[in-house]
């Protein structure tokens, strides 16, 4: 049984994480620009687990924890710049 | 099962909407953050559960249950970590609310410490 209702779920994700390239380039500080990428981030990643089930391998899953940890590692080492201690 | 799936993955989109709309419209810095809280943490989440149910009771693949478990909790550990991080970051870099603050307890630890 396939179900095709995964691909239009992760569709809304992507319009999602276009929408929110809104706030990444006229964002007014640098931190809102960090938040912006952290959750566009997730929403990539939302998108490639969704995609990983409709097509049923699990190569996909890798590439999206492979994303969840990079993404995490950027915000952190932004939030250290931004505190000023990098 | 297939409708507790759907109704999962649903659940997650609702939430992921009220994030980016929050990320969107807020005004100010740290309201921003609290917004992103919600697509790091339930977003996810309903995705994450729904492809259990849907790996396990489906594709029958062991294996990816397990792929998604691990992400469930990583997840789970680091979302509040990073929006943590990253508000501390702020207030040090000098981003402050838009409206008058009624009282500012890490601001008053700060001096203290630069007293010390």
């Amino acid at each position: 049984m396939i179900f095709e209702e995964f691909v239009f779920f992760a569709i809304c994700f992507i319009v999602m994480a276009l929408c929110l390239f809104y706030r990444l380039i006229v964002g007014p500080s640098a931190a809102d620009r960090a938040v912006t990428a952290d959750c566009l981030d997730v929403l990539t990643d939302m998108a490639l687990i969704l995609f990983a089930l409709y097509s049923g391998r699990s190569v996909f899953l890798d590439l999206a924890l492979i994303t969840a940890i990079l993404g995490f590692l950027g915000s952190v080492i932004t939030s250290r710049y931004l505190e000023g201690r990098l | 099962m297939r409708i507790a799936i759907d109704v999962l993955v649903a659940i997650s989109v609702f939430f992921a909407f009220a994030g980016t709309m929050g990320i969107i419209r807020f005004p100010d810095t740290f309201t921003r953050i609290h917004a992103s809280g919600n697509i790091t943490t339930l977003g996810v989440l309903g995705v994450i559960i729904g492809g259990v149910l849907y790996s396990g009771f489906y594709l029958h693949d062991g294996g990816m249950v397990v792929k998604l478990l691990i992400m469930g909790v990583f997840y789970l550990v680091t979302s509040p970590i990073s929006s943590h991080a990253i508000m501390k970051g702020a207030y040090k870099h000098g981003v402050r609310p838009d409206k008058e603050m009624v009282c500012d307890k890490y601001g008053e630890d700060m001096v203290e410490e630069e007293e010390e």
